[in-house]
């Protein structure tokens, strides 16, 4: 997943970007309006977090515009006023939901993946497709309930396609939303994740959760629970 | 005594009243010298005609001849009566027939005398006079001539008079009156304007008062308008001042925050928590204005509320929940909008953040209530209520009933905060859903 932090206070932005890289977000910063305006717009973004009180152009206007450009991916505004004028304000530009500085983290982050599971059509916290349930608090894999270890990088890519189940995710999109900027970018790596991902998740080859469409990506099989 | 066209009514028709009293009575003692004059001729008339038509008679005594008599004196109660007495004799005329008429006593020769009396109920004036005719002898035969005059047809010609008199005079100044009310209508216009454009901008009809006006009261208009324009811009600054600050106090906060890591975090962060909670509260309760400011419109609630309603399903769209509206075509507050909409926010997010599935939020006004009470703006939810006992607690400034949810004191003692201000209610109870029910009583229409 990856994420844009448009916030001019330093501290606070670093610290962002550190935290949720933490949390397994590729994540890209901006210092004002903008700089945040050009990198929302360039960007294969998966959600942006926008700091209203910005130099320059406003973070108001940045929403405004990012979705006069027909941008779809959810926005979360971070606050220092507390005011109902300003949220309203806010979710009419465009944005999905608001931060209130100064928040907990652990906040922002569940707003952030509450944000993200429903711009994928999920309503819970739990990814259910047939026997493999994702839980995106926890972040664990359980496969018939018996639990499934993967690395960070493993757990990233099948969040990615679960979040988006029944989606073809072509192989560059992958990796520009699982890496950095400046990470050196090798698309081998995504087909090696991949097949250990197949064989963690179906060591008898009987469910094939993960399908390759040759030529244009992959695309997660299972359907999805209808509770869920 | 408040209005300028009921002291300029005043102030005018006391001296004209004085005036047309001094004038009544003038010409009133002027008449009735007159009518004075009139009947003392009379008098003189008759009492020449008496003597000259008197002569002695056989037994002694002396009549007037009955041919040469006015015919007044032949008239029984004609009003003009007469008599003439000897020393050895008294002559009276016919017309005192039957009458009790007190002719006064009897006079020297060239003596005269002038009285008022009473003839029943006829008030008459009465002239006497001493005669001695010539040839007599000395001090023998003097006669007393009396001859009385009704005064009844001079006193109703006198009240006559003053009836007109009085009928015109007030007739002359009702119509004073009124012409002079016409013409301060017509000159105040303009000031009734002033008022009438005031009292628009005042109920938020209008922003400013219109052009037009007289030169003196020009000043005034440009000047208010001057003004509202002043005090408008003045609290958005100030109001943009204090966003400002909240925003510079709370982003250093939330720079400490984020850096927090190991031993002691918590507490740093219990203590962030307090602090960001205080700015947060002195901040709002600075900006709440506690009132509508001049040449504010009064709110929509409906759209208010509906603009609520659309950022709070998004924001718990995770929470599948309905908000139900139920507000009165045209219900509206009277305050600022920014108030309005901070305690429906409030309001609704606790309801939110409380309910199962159902919150309900109902608006009405009530014309026949106090002006600070007219609006009922009701939020009821179906979540699990707040038992009477925590209820007073609540209101206090940072209570939590249920720490798990963050938020829902402050949120219900800023609402306190600012209902007060504008002198409105606050109540909390169980609502039919099965949740809290507040009910807010505020200024509206």
């Amino acid at each position: 997943m990856r994420a844009l932090v448009v916030e001019d206070e330093a501290a606070l932005r670093d610290s962002l970007k550190e935290r949720l890289v933490a949390a397994g977000l590729t994540v890209d910063v901006a210092r004002d309006g903008d700089e945040g305006l050009f990198a929302a717009m360039e960007y294969p973004l998966d959600v942006a977090i926008i700091d209203l009180g910005l130099p320059g152009l406003s973070g108001l206007e940045v929403i405004r515009r990012l979705r006069a450009a027909r941008k779809a991916y959810p926005i979360l505004i971070l606050t220092a006023r507390d005011n109902w004028q300003d949220k309203v304000e806010g979710l009419q530009a465009g944005a999905d939901d608001y931060v209130v500085k100064p928040f907990q983290f652990e906040e922002l982050l569940a707003r952030l993946q509450a944000l993200l599971r429903r711009a994928g059509g999920w309503a819970t916290p739990e990814l259910k497709c047939g026997a493999i349930v994702l839980d995106t608090r926890a972040q664990t894999v359980a496969v018939d309930g018996a639990p499934v270890e993967l690395t960070t990088f493993e757990y990233r890519i099948l969040e990615h396609l679960m979040l988006r189940a029944g989606e073809v995710i072509s192989k560059a999109e992958l990796t520009e939303r699982l890496y950095d900027q400046d990470f050196e970018r090798d698309s081998n790596v995504i087909e090696v994740m991949v097949g250990r991902l197949r064989r963690k998740l179906d060591p008898q080859d009987q469910l094939h959760p993960i399908e390759t469409l040759r030529g244009r990506g992959y695309r997660f099989a299972l359907p999805r629970d209808a509770a869920s | 005594m408040h209005s300028l066209s009921r002291r300029l009514l005043v102030s005018v028709s006391l001296p004209l009243a004085l005036f047309f009293g001094v004038m009544m009575l003038v010409l009133d003692t002027g008449f009735r010298d007159l009518s004075r004059r009139s009947v003392e001729e009379v008098l003189d008339r008759q009492m020449v005609a008496l003597i000259a038509a008197t002569e002695p008679r056989p037994d002694g005594g002396y009549a007037p001849a009955m041919s040469n008599l006015d015919p007044w004196l032949e008239t029984p109660r004609s009003g003009v009566y007469a008599q003439i007495h000897s020393q050895q004799h008294e002559w009276r005329s016919p017309s005192s027939a039957g009458l009790k008429i007190d002719f006064g006593k009897p006079l020297q020769q060239g003596q005269r005398n002038l009285a008022y009396s009473m003839v029943g109920y006829d008030r008459v004036a009465i002239e006497s006079r001493g005669i001695q005719f010539e040839g007599s002898p000395q001090n023998t035969n003097v006669l007393t001539f009396t001859v009385a005059v009704s005064l009844g047809p001079f006193e109703e010609q006198l009240w006559r008079f003053r009836q007109q008199l009085v009928g015109w005079f007030i007739g002359l100044m009702l119509a004073l009156l009124v012409t002079l009310a016409a013409l301060l209508h017509w000159v105040l216009g303009p000031a009734r304007r002033l008022e009438r454009e005031i009292h628009a901008v005042e109920e938020g009809r209008s922003e400013r008062l219109g052009g037009g006006y007289p030169r003196e009261l020009a000043g005034v208009a440009r000047n208010l308008n001057a003004l509202l324009a002043g005090e408008r811009k003045r609290v958005a600054r100030y109001r943009d001042t204090l966003g400002n600050l909240a925003h510079s106090l709370k982003t250093p906060l939330a720079v400490m925050r984020s850096s927090l890591h190991g031993a002691g975090a918590e507490t740093v962060s219990a203590e962030i928590d307090r602090m960001s909670g205080i700015i947060e509260h002195q901040l709002k309760r600075a900006a709440a204005s506690g009132g509508a400011l001049f040449g504010q419109a009064p709110v929509d609630v409906a759209q208010v509320a509906g603009e609520l309603r659309g950022t709070l399903v998004r924001v718990y769209a995770s929470k599948d929940l309905v908000i139900e509206l139920a507000i009165a075509p045209g219900t509206q507050f009277i305050g600022d909008r920014g108030d309005l909409t901070e305690l429906v926010g409030n309001l609704l997010d606790n309801a939110c953040k409380w309910c199962r599935s159902r919150v309900r939020l109902a608006a009405s006004a009530d014309a026949a209530a106090d002006p600070r009470e007219r609006l009922t703006l009701t939020v009821q939810d179906d979540g699990p209520g707040i038992p009477a006992e925590d209820r007073p607690r609540v209101l206090q400034r940072g209570a939590r009933v249920d720490e798990k949810v963050p938020g829902h004191g402050l949120g219900l003692a800023m609402v306190q905060d600012t209902v007060e201000l504008y002198g409105g209610r606050l109540e909390i109870d169980t609502s039919p859903l099965g949740g809290a029910r507040i009910s807010l009583r505020l200024p509206g229409r």
